[in-house]
């Protein structure tokens, strides 16, 4: 279970999540959706300790991220990929890869290796293991930033807007394998503007407005006129997405 | 001689120490920075043959060690012309060859960092390149090179304690006689240390506000 | 006036041990002055203030204070200390601890470069701290700062030349052996000369290829 409980974060003066609750059970997939400036990232990276709370607690499978010896299991519990990849520009893919598995799970190098390279035959990059980030497109690269994290065999992936950066080919190419992993039963929590590919995905849908978590339904009654849509704040949010 | 401690006396020496290092180091920045510039003059006109000879010289002296330089001129000249060489007349003739290497690698990159454009678009209009040089190189590149010329100057200061080892009696020399009089080494390099440190501060300090009247004279001018 | 290289072939095999005697020295002042500027880098962006003050000092007075100067503290001080080590490793240590306060600006700024994000990346994967800084800032610090880092290795070597003054017959120490042996400063000085001159050009040579090498696999990334 990942619990966001009452989670508030300011930056010097300014509020940017305000007393934010959100719940995941193993095996979930929820997408947060809202515009920009909202909190979305902030939140992501709250959850993987990379802020720290002003207020509120936030648990990983019982592990509270505030607390510096629950932070490092906490860690081991979740896997971001981020928007611009974050790749290690002076390891090979399979290094990007394997680092953190045979350094902080103290997996033995030839396993970490066979389940690096397992990975990227997954995501269509097997032949690229030696290549280096420089040397790869954005989507593969984007691939090999979900390699990364899956490497670890996180309970949690967290997802921030990971196709932003990418242009439509490679946005495609990067959704399907999300979609696959959905479908295998990852459990994901998944920042995006692609709405109608976190409808397909997704079991339910989380909106923030301004640092609050303002909607949190499932799928269907969160698209649904009577559900999330009559908060006029998604409505509007929603065909505005349309229109671009 | 005999151990003893610390005199009145020895404030005397380091300062007379210090001193002879300072005027080395004031006659051979002046000399150097004459020669450099001529050096880049002669680059600068594309002098056949003396432009290559120039270049190499300033490459050689750039990328060998001060103390070896120091002893081909104090050993090897009078070897070869049987001539006599004192310490200080050589100490002068390195420092100042060493200072002009590096001023003419200065003032060439200080030209070049000035668009050949510029040049060209003047020559057009018939001035000649003396003129060229003199009213629109010259405040340009003083401009780019003086934050370099500071660092030079600062370091040719320290290359000065190197004197010590072909005899000159500079600050480095009496902190070796007052080292193995008093044996107190750690005191006595520390006091050398710092004077040097402070003449380089100081160094430092006058180049950054010489650099600051330039900087602000060029601007109002408006190049 | 003459001159005659033919005189220096005998003692060529000694010349070449004392280089050996150089290189040997530079290579592993270079490994302690990274470890050094490493060190000072973390300190200079360290939180505590202190630690900030204490790394500022030491490259300020070590930037300022003529490496001969410090050699002969430790050279002579040491032993005060009872602390006894020969002259090869008590260079060793004055050239790291020189080079230690230029190399750490390169270092500091190849760690300032690096993107955010990546040390974020490996900071949510669970790296400990020390494990990013030695697996991921400090070796793309060091690629992105290979060039600079390579001046400091060639100046190194030109000041390496001083370690003869505390007795070690390194290269210049060597030839100076070889003039009182042969009489002949002006041959042996123009070919040390020479030698420091072709050694360091060779060393540049090396690191522009080292410098393509390693960058190339990460040229797009960095920029
Ligand atoms: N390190 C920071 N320091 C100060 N303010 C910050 C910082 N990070 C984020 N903010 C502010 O917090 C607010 C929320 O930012 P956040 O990146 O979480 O938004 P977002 O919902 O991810 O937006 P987008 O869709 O544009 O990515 C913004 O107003 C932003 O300016
Ligand atoms: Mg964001």
């Amino acid at each position: 279970m990942l619990k966001v409980e009452n989670v508030r974060k300011a930056f010097s003066e300014v509020t940017v999540l305000d007393g934010v609750d959100l719940t995941i059970a193993p095996g979930e997939v929820v997408s947060i959706l809202g515009s920009s400036g909202s909190g979305k990232s902030t939140l992501i990276r709250c959850i993987n300790g990379l802020e720290r709370l002003n207020a509120g607690r936030i648990t990983v499978d019982d592990f509270d991220v505030s607390k510096p010896k629950e932070l490092a299991e906490a860690r081991k519990r979740s896997g971001t990929v981020f928007q611009l990849f974050n790749l290690y520009p002076h390891m090979s893919v399979l290094q990007n890869i394997t680092l953190a598995p045979i350094e902080v799970l103290k997996t033995p190098r030839p396993e970490a290796e066979a389940i690096a390279r397992k990975l990227l035959e997954s995501v269509g990059l097997a032949d690229r293991a030696d290549a280096y980030p420089a040397q790869l497109s954005g989507g593969q690269r984007q691939r090999v930033g979900i390699c990364r994290a899956l490497a670890m065999q996180p309970r949690y992936l967290l997802l921030d807007e990971v196709t932003s950066a990418l242009d439509p080919e490679m946005t495609a190419e990067v959704l399907a394998i999300l979609a696959k992993l959905a479908a295998q039963g990852t459990t994901m929590l998944f920042v995006t503007h692609e709405i109608e590919f976190a409808r397909e995905i997704s079991d339910r849908i989380v909106f923030l407005d301004k640092g609050r978590l303002v909607v949190d339904l499932p799928t269907d009654r969160f698209f649904a006129a009577d559900g999330g849509r009559a908060q006029p704040r998604v409505a509007q949010f929603l065909s505005r997405m349309r229109k671009d | 001689m005999r151990f003893s401690d610390f005199t009145s006396y020895d404030l005397i020496l380091l300062a007379q120490g210090l001193g002879t290092n300072i005027a080395l180091f004031l006659v051979t920045s002046l000399i150097g920075l004459l020669i450099g510039l001529g050096w880049a003059l002669v680059r600068f006109y594309r002098v056949p043959v003396l432009a290559q000879i120039v270049t190499f010289l300033s490459e050689l002296l750039k990328n060998s060690p001060v103390l070896v330089q120091l002893f081909l001129v104090f050993f090897g000249l009078p070897a070869l012309l049987h001539i006599r060489v004192t310490p200080v007349t050589a100490a002068t003739i390195t420092l100042s060859a060493n200072t002009a290497a590096f001023v003419y690698v200065i003032a060439v990159s200080a030209i070049e960092s000035i668009e050949r454009e510029q040049v060209e678009a003047a020559r057009v209009f018939g001035i000649t390149r003396w003129q060229v040089l003199r009213h629109i190189v010259t405040p340009q590149a003083a401009a780019f090179a003086v934050g370099p010329l500071v660092a030079l100057l600062v370091n040719q200061l320290q290359v000065t304690s190197l004197i010590s080892v072909i005899g000159v009696v500079d600050l480095t020399k009496i902190g070796h006689i007052l080292n193995m009089r008093t044996l107190k080494p750690f005191v006595v390099w520390t006091v050398v240390g710092l004077l040097y440190y402070g003449a380089a501060k100081l160094v430092a300090l006058l180049g950054e506000r010489f650099e600051n009247r330039l900087r602000a004279h060029s601007a109002w001018r408006g190049l | 006036m003459h001159f005659d290289l033919s005189i220096l072939l005998p003692h060529l095999g000694f010349l070449a041990r004392g280089a050996e005697l150089t290189a040997a020295a530079c290579a592993l002042s270079l490994v302690g002055s990274v470890v050094m500027g490493a060190l000072v880098a973390i300190a200079r962006t360290s939180a505590s203030s202190t630690l900030r003050r204490i790394a500022f000092i030491y490259v300020d007075l070590f930037r300022n204070v003529p490496f001969i100067v410090q050699l002969f503290f430790f050279y002579y001080g040491l032993p005060e200390l009872g602390i006894y080590i020969d002259a090869f490793t008590t260079g060793v240590v004055a050239l790291s601890i020189a080079g230690g306060a230029y190399a750490s600006d390169t270092i500091r700024a190849g760690i300032l470069a690096i993107d955010q994000g990546i040390i974020d990346a490996a900071e949510v994967s669970g790296l400990s701290r020390r494990k990013i800084f030695t697996r991921i800032v400090l070796p793309i610090a060091l690629r992105t700062s290979v060039r600079p880092l390579g001046s400091v290795l060639i100046n190194m070597i030109l000041t390496s030349s001083i370690l003869s003054t505390i007795t070690l017959n390194e290269l210049t120490g060597s030839a100076q052996i070889v003039v009182s042996q042969t009489y002949r400063p002006f041959e042996v000085y123009v070919v040390l000369l020479c030698a420091y001159a072709a050694l360091t050009y060779l060393v540049s040579l090396a690191v522009t290829l080292l410098h393509r090498h390693l960058n190339r696999d990460m040229m797009e990334a960095v920029g």
